[in-house]
């Protein structure tokens, strides 16, 4: 049962990570040319989601993983 | 001066109005101020990631015996529910400025409900660990002072988050004038990135 969880956990987190890593990615690409400094505070907060969103995919095929964790 | 009336469909809606100089000139104040918050909250987190991190390098070995496992998968699913409430927040805030009230409503419905789902699994996972705390030592502490520090920002966020949308709804903001609104997603995003770093340090190294 736990097993089974934890697959259908991953394969959201994996199938939501792409969502998410894309959509960051257009949002940084539309807002490239913004100016301002609230926009230039945006897109660094963007491309930390879009890396976050990779990081998750890595977590969720077990490329990632740390020593305290449970696979 | 009225910014707003009552449509038909029962919903606030926002005349155009000129920002005025007043608002004009302290705008990029505001914006500021509010970055130096977070920089300061960002110093706080940093103080207790660093301390977390120098604890853990000059330990017995890692992790400690007796530290409870931390669940991946659902840490991987949660992270991406809050990562994706930064995405709802980013479409909210793009919405409003391409004046679609109701859309912007929606997309601030779904953050909200995002960083309760993101809060319900950080309780998931507490409970699971609750059993080995008592002998999880200096990882416990980082863990539970780390995430749960995040964990209240979240619950913060959601708060103020609701409190944006009502004021929204209520005609406080224009279409012109809505610094509120993107600091609110500044914060947002803030709180994100922050998790970004956790995720890391807790569950993927």
């Amino acid at each position: 049962m736990n097993e089974t969880l934890a697959h259908v956990e991953r394969i959201l987190a994996f199938a939501g990570g792409i969502v998410v890593l894309f959509v960051a990615a257009v949002a940084l690409k539309n807002d490239w040319k913004a100016k301002g400094l609230e926009n230039q505070v945006f897109k660094m907060m963007l491309a930390l989601l879009a890396l976050g969103a990779f990081l998750a995919i890595l977590a969720s095929v077990n490329v990632l993983a740390g020593k305290g964790v449970e696979i | 001066m009225a910014v707003a009336s009552v449509t038909q469909a029962g919903i606030v809606g926002r005349h155009h109005e000129e920002p005025d100089q007043l608002y004009v000139e302290t705008r990029e104040l505001r914006v500021q101020g509010f970055l130096l918050f977070m920089v300061s909250d960002l110093v706080l987190f940093s103080s207790f990631i660093f301390a977390y991190l120098y604890l853990r390098n000059t330990g017995q070995g890692w992790p400690p015996p007796g530290a409870p496992k931390l669940d991946l998968a659902l840490a991987a699913i949660n992270s991406v529910i809050l990562f994706g409430s930064g995405a709802t927040m980013h479409f909210a805030l793009e919405n409003w400025k391409h004046e679609k009230f109701m859309k912007f409503a929606g997309w601030m419905v779904s953050t909200i409900v995002l960083g309760a789902m993101f809060l319900s699994g950080q309780i998931v996972e507490y409970g699971k660990l609750a059993v080995g705390w008592g002998s999880s030592g200096i990882f416990g502490a980082g863990f539970f002072t780390l995430t749960g520090m995040h964990g209240f920002h979240v619950f913060c966020g959601i708060i103020y988050l609701t409190i944006l949308l009502l004021q929204a709804a209520q005609g406080k903001y224009t279409f012109q004038k809505y610094t509120g609104l993107t600091l609110g997603t500044l914060y947002w995003h803030f709180v994100d990135v922050i998790w970004v770093v956790l995720f890391s340090i807790f569950y993927l190294i």
